[in-house]
Parts: structure tokens; sequence; C-alpha cells
């Protein structure tokens, strides 16, 4: 008797314990992950609604989630002002991307905690470049005091450091560590590859100018030992401006670019530069970007260089900067740079496989560009 | 004969602003390059011809706008703090400057490559000629003048504000850039406008140089000497108008050469308005090659914005006069 009394006492918390883990309100679990900034973050799962204090770091939950639009609660709107093909890209997969509510416009000091707390939001992704920063430390604090965990990526400061951890913090966030190693072991194979073939080669390193954001700013941008210009040291070239430059970015003079007279010229451009300056990115067919260049090594100055004469001048996407579809970028500059060593390696090639393997909203458009067309 | 060597120093030191910058162009190439342009290399050419000479030519150009358009602005409206700025004629070109950047916004008709310059000229022209209607409606006495000045001053200020705070990173950083007025953005177009400005307007000037002269003593005074005081006011806003607004517009706000370069010309050559005004001009016109020359050479390869020199080397240059002066009354 007093066994079947204990028995049923069993089988009734079996039971309870049955129910409440397959009911979803006890179903959640949680996640403790250090973020970019070095912050432990406890994050409850899963993460249906995020608000992203970077608009263009929809690309990085495009490459681990089906539906990244869906996942998105509220936003900064630099992707539609800074780069409205991509955006116009998002919007073909789910025009729902209209509807995002709107936490500030397209910088730090716009940004609304109030905003940000009314969506309630799962969690909340900073990355710095447009947006809240580490810096952002009182917006941090009220969040994380209403509840809402604060999470920092990048791809921007560091990008060449950040991006891997930046991936695999979204991966856990989002449920999707499978996808998110994948990717990390695509990325970090065709990064490891640069690096070791130019530490073993020991090439001479050609002379690099890049002019940023060509012909719609005076003469001449152009980044210094940050941002882009580490991308061209890691991918074997040397950066001109970065021998002057006291900062990340500034101001060169025209005519020290044409007394160092560099073996490679480099323009940015994009969405923002269409009709004036490099017209580049999504949507933008080759023709039209190479056209858009071909006018910007006409341009004064820039037509004397023994780069232009050679047939050294490039056109990159400049949202580069600030995406974990960096590799493309830094594979098109190893193969600029160094095109016998990089014989083998295909920016073309890595895009479509990201497109295949990754995004769920397929990059459609030219990235990078050269004034020869290329032998494909 | 003051400013006979006041123009051989402005030649002088647009010489050595051609002949400086960061590349190894060597002095007596340069000067064989000017005289003839066949022995330079391409380069060269280019470094010298459409680099350097145009930049020099503007810091020039701008030198004697702003520097003119300041001296008539301190006399008519009696104030020797006056300048292109006081009126809040720069930040209108400014806030011009910022639609285009910032919101991508252009005026019709204006091509697009002239977005910036185009949106800042219409503003700063337009902000001008609603002052001089708010002055001629409500009398165009200095006090109105300043009055209503002051108002614009703070409203484009205030926009201009806006714009920045709902600007992006990149197109605050082009705006904010764009504000610390910069040479490079020369071209020979843009140099043919504002010479041609200079040239309609400085005869003008001249020409009312002893009314101007007449309006220093006070307004009573000048109206016994017979000078309509009201109409003078008027038509010298719209010279100063259409100097400022050129100027500005091509290469950005630069502060302190309309408000240094006159004084300067009146410590030299005093209160005469027919040298006072070519004083200023030329005033003006050395200290912006002067600026020209250290905004490239303080961080060699690098640009740093004109404005900045201007006022970072022209404010302790300014000081010593004032005190040399000082020490000599």
């Amino acid at each position: 008797m007093r066994s079947v009394k204990y028995f049923c006492w069993l089988f009734a918390a079996a039971l309870c314990v049955a129910i409440c883990a397959g009911s979803p309100a006890w179903s959640q679990s949680e996640v403790t992950l250090t973020d970019i900034a070095g912050r432990k973050v406890t994050v409850k799962l899963p993460v249906r609604h995020v608000v992203l204090g970077e608009g263009r770091q929809l690309t990085a939950l495009a490459l681990l989630h089906p539906d990244p639009v869906s996942l998105v609660a509220g936003w900064l709107g630099d992707l539609k002002r800074l780069d409205s093909k991509t955006y116009e890209l998002f919007r073909s997969k789910n025009p729902a991307i209209d509807k995002i509510p709107l936490i500030g416009i397209t910088n730090e000091s716009t940004f609304s905690v109030e905003r940000t707390l009314s969506i309630r939001p799962d969690v909340a992704i900073f990355s710095g470049g447009h947006g809240p920063s580490a810096r952002s430390a009182e917006a941090v604090r009220q969040l994380e005091a209403a509840g809402i965990p604060v999470v920092f990526i990048d791809f921007h400061d560091k990008p060449l450091e950040n991006s891997v951890a930046s991936i695999a913090i979204l991966g856990k966030l989002l449920g999707q560590e499978e996808k998110a190693s994948a990717y990390i072991k695509f990325y970090q194979d065709r990064l490891d590859l640069i690096a070791k073939r130019i530490a073993e080669a020991k090439l001479k390193r050609p002379t690099v100018f890049m002019h940023m954001h060509a012909r719609l700013w005076e003469c001449c941008p152009s980044p210094g030992k940050g941002n882009l210009g580490e991308y061209i040291v890691f991918a074997g070239g040397s950066n001109i401006a970065a021998d002057i430059l006291p900062g990340a970015t500034g101001q060169v003079n025209l005519e020290y670019v044409i007394q160092r007279n560099p073996d490679i010229y480099i323009a940015t451009g994009g969405a923002h530069a269409i009709n004036r300056g490099l017209a580049i990115g999504t949507y933008v067919t080759e023709d039209d970007a190479r056209k858009a260049l071909q006018t910007i090594a006409e341009e004064k100055g820039i037509n004397t260089l023994s780069a232009v004469a050679n047939g050294r001048v490039y056109g990159l996407w400049h949202h580069f900067y600030n995406s974990p579809l960096n590799i493309i970028a830094i594979e098109a500059f190893a193969k600029w740079f160094h095109p016998e060593l990089f014989a083998d390696v295909d920016p073309r090639k890595t895009l479509a496989e990201i497109n295949a393997r990754f995004l769920a909203v397929p990059f459609d458009g030219v990235y990078f560009v050269s004034l020869k067309p290329e032998k494909r | 004969m003051l400013l006979c060597l006041l123009a051989a120093a402005v030649a002088a030191v647009f010489c050595a602003d051609l002949l400086t910058g960061p590349s190894a162009l060597t002095f007596s190439q340069a000067l064989k390059g000017l005289a003839a342009p066949s022995t330079l290399s391409r380069t060269e050419y280019v470094i010298l011809w459409e680099v350097r000479l145009p930049a020099a030519c503007m810091a020039v150009a701008v030198g004697v706008a702003l520097s003119l358009a300041g001296a008539e602005m301190q006399t008519i409206l009696d104030n020797p703090l006056a300048s292109p700025f006081t009126l809040g004629i720069s930040h209108a070109a400014a806030f011009g400057a910022g639609m285009g950047i910032v919101l991508g916004y252009s005026l019709p008709g204006i091509p697009a490559n002239w977005l910036i310059s185009g949106n800042a000229f219409v503003f700063a022209f337009a902000s001008t000629v609603l002052l001089q209607f708010m002055a001629q409606r409500f009398g165009a006495s200095a006090q109105t003048l300043v009055l209503f000045g002051i108002a614009m001053f703070f409203a484009f200020e205030a926009l201009v504000k806006l714009l920045q705070f709902i600007a992006s990173e990149q197109t605050l950083q082009q705006l904010v850039f764009w504000t610390m007025g910069n040479l490079a953005r020369a071209d020979w177009t843009k140099i043919a406008y504002l010479s041609a400005a200079i040239a309609l307007v400085a005869p003008f000037s001249m020409a009312a140089s002893w009314k101007m002269t007449a309006l220093r003593m006070g307004d009573e005074r000048a109206r016994s000497f017979g000078v309509r005081v009201e109409r003078l006011r008027l038509f010298s806003l719209f010279r100063i108008a259409v100097l400022t607004s050129f100027a500005v517009a091509f290469v950005g706000t630069i502060g302190f050469i309309g408000l240094v370069g006159p004084h300067i010309a009146r410590m030299l050559v005093g209160e005469d308005h027919r040298l006072l005004l070519p004083g200023s001009a030329l005033c003006g016109a050395l200290l912006m090659s002067a600026a020209s020359i250290a905004s490239k050479t303080i961080l060699p390869g690098v640009i740093i914005p004109i404005g900045i020199v201007t006022a970072l080397i022209g404010v302790p240059f300014f000081l010593w006069l004032v005190m040399q002066r000082r020490y000599r009354a």
C-alpha cells in the first residue's frame, strides 16, 4: 500500500516535470556570453526580437537566420540612409522591413532609450559604428536596469580581430551555433590562407592609396592606420596615407599622392555615391561601376598616377569597412596586390559561396571592380 | 606707398605658397615651370598647375573677398567686431551646404557637381537679401541691421546644428569638414566666378569710399555731408553679400580673415577708405596665402583645413600687432 502511494507521488512528480519541460513558459534557458566589449552578459533564450544599434548589422543576422528582417524589432536608420540599395534588397525578400520602428536615425546621439524600452526586445545588439557604442554607458545601464541585456559586437573598430568573435556571439544568441561555426570556419580558412602566404612569400609590398568617397568630397579622404587601412596591410600592401595621417582617417594632400605615386589606387563608393562618385554595391552592374571608376581615374591629379597608367585602379564597396563580409574585400585586395601569389583566390567565388551557403538574402550586385576587365 | 609694399608682400607670399608642398618639386624647378611649363614632367606639371596654383589663387581671391567685405561691414555697422560672419551669412551658407551634404537636397536647376557650392551660395545670398529687406522695412540703421543679423546668425546656427544632429557619422564628418574651410575645393571655374565677383563689386566699393570715410564719423556727420546713409548701407550690404557668398560657397567657412584683415589695414593705412579698402583686400590676401602655406606644411602630406589655421596662426599674429600699436601709442 505504502509503495503504491510512493509510486503515485513519483508518477505525479514525473508528470509535472514532463509538462513543465514541454510548456513554452518553462522551456526558457539562458546563455551567458562574453561580448566584444569584454562584458559578461546573460540572455534568456530563445531570442526572437532584437534591436540593432546599427541597421547594417542586418547582414550579420542574414548569415545565420532564414528571415533576418523578422528578428528585428527596432533599429537605427543607417541601412536605409547609407546603403539604400541593400535596404531595397532586404525589402524584396520581406516588405515588413518598412514597418520596423526606428530607435534613432544614424548616430549615437539620436538613439532613444525610451523607444527601445517600449519595444521590449529580448536583447539589444550594439556595434559602435554609427549607433550606440561602449561610450554610451548611461544608455546601456538604463537598458540593463530595465532587464534588457545589451550585447556588443564589432565589425568596424577591429574587424580582423573581432569579426569571428562577433559571429560566434550572434550564433549563440540566435541558437544558430552550427551555422555560425560553419561561417567562422569558412571565414577563418580564407583569412589564414592569405596571412600565411604573405608571411612566407616575403614579397615586396606594393604602395597603395585608398581614396574614400572618391569625387564626393574634396580630395582626398583616406584611411590611415585604422579602418580599411587595416585590410590593406593585412593583404600585403603598404598604405601610403598611414605614413602621414595621425588618426584612423584624414585628409591627404593630393600633391602627396602624386609625389608618392602609388602602385595601386583604390576608390570607395556605394549607394551614397551613385550619380556623383563611385557607383558600386547592391544592384549596380559591373559596367556602371567601371564607368564610374573610369571617370574617377580621369580626375585631375589622379590621372597622372602610374597606377592609372598600369591599369591598377580598383573600386570597392565602402560598407565593407563595417561588415562580416569583409573577407571578400580582403581577398580582393590580396589578389590586386599580389595577382600571382593569389591566382587561385577568387573573391567572386567567395561571394557566390556566401550567397549559396549562408546569406538568407543573397547579395546581388558588384562589390569590387577593376578598371581593366579581369580575365575570368 | 604702403599699398605698393603690401602688394609686393602679397606677391611674395603667393609665390612662396606656390613653391611649398609635400613633393620634391624644387624651388628652381617650380620657378622655371611657371615661366615655361614644358620644362616640367607631366607629374610636376600637374602638381604645379593643377594642385598648387588653383589653391594659391583661390587663397588670394578668398582673402581679398572676405577682407574687403569685412572692411565694409565694420564701417556700415560701426562695429570693430563685425565681419562677414556677424550677420549669419556664413552660417546660412553652411546650412545650404549641409542641406546638400546631409539631406542630399538640391535646389532645382543646380547640377549635381555644384550641389554643395550652389546650395551654399543660394542660402548665403538669400539670407542677406532677407536681411536687407527687413532692414529696409524697419529703417536701415546700424543697430537694426545688427539685431536682425544676430537673429539670423542664431537661427541658421541652430539649423546647422539640427542638420548635424540628424546626420549620419559620415555626412556629419563631411559637414564639419566643410565648415572648416578647405582650399582643395578650388578649381579654375570657381576661381573665375569669384574673381569676376570681385572685379564687379570692387569698383563700386571704391566709388563709395569717400562716403564710407564720412560714415566713420557717425551717421549725423555723414548726413551733413549729403550722404544718404541708409542707401549707402543697403548697397554696401549687397556688395558684402556678393563677395561673402561666393567666397564661402566655394571654400567653406573661413573665419578671422574678414575680421582681422581690415584691422591690420587700418593700423597700416588709417581710416581713409580710398586706402583702407584696397589695403584690407591686400591684407586679407596676405593672411590667406600665409595660412595656405601653413595648412600644407604643419603636417607634411596632410591638409589641415585652412579655417583652423587662419584662427590658430592668425590670432597670435593679430595680438602681437595690437600690442605693438599699444606700445607705440
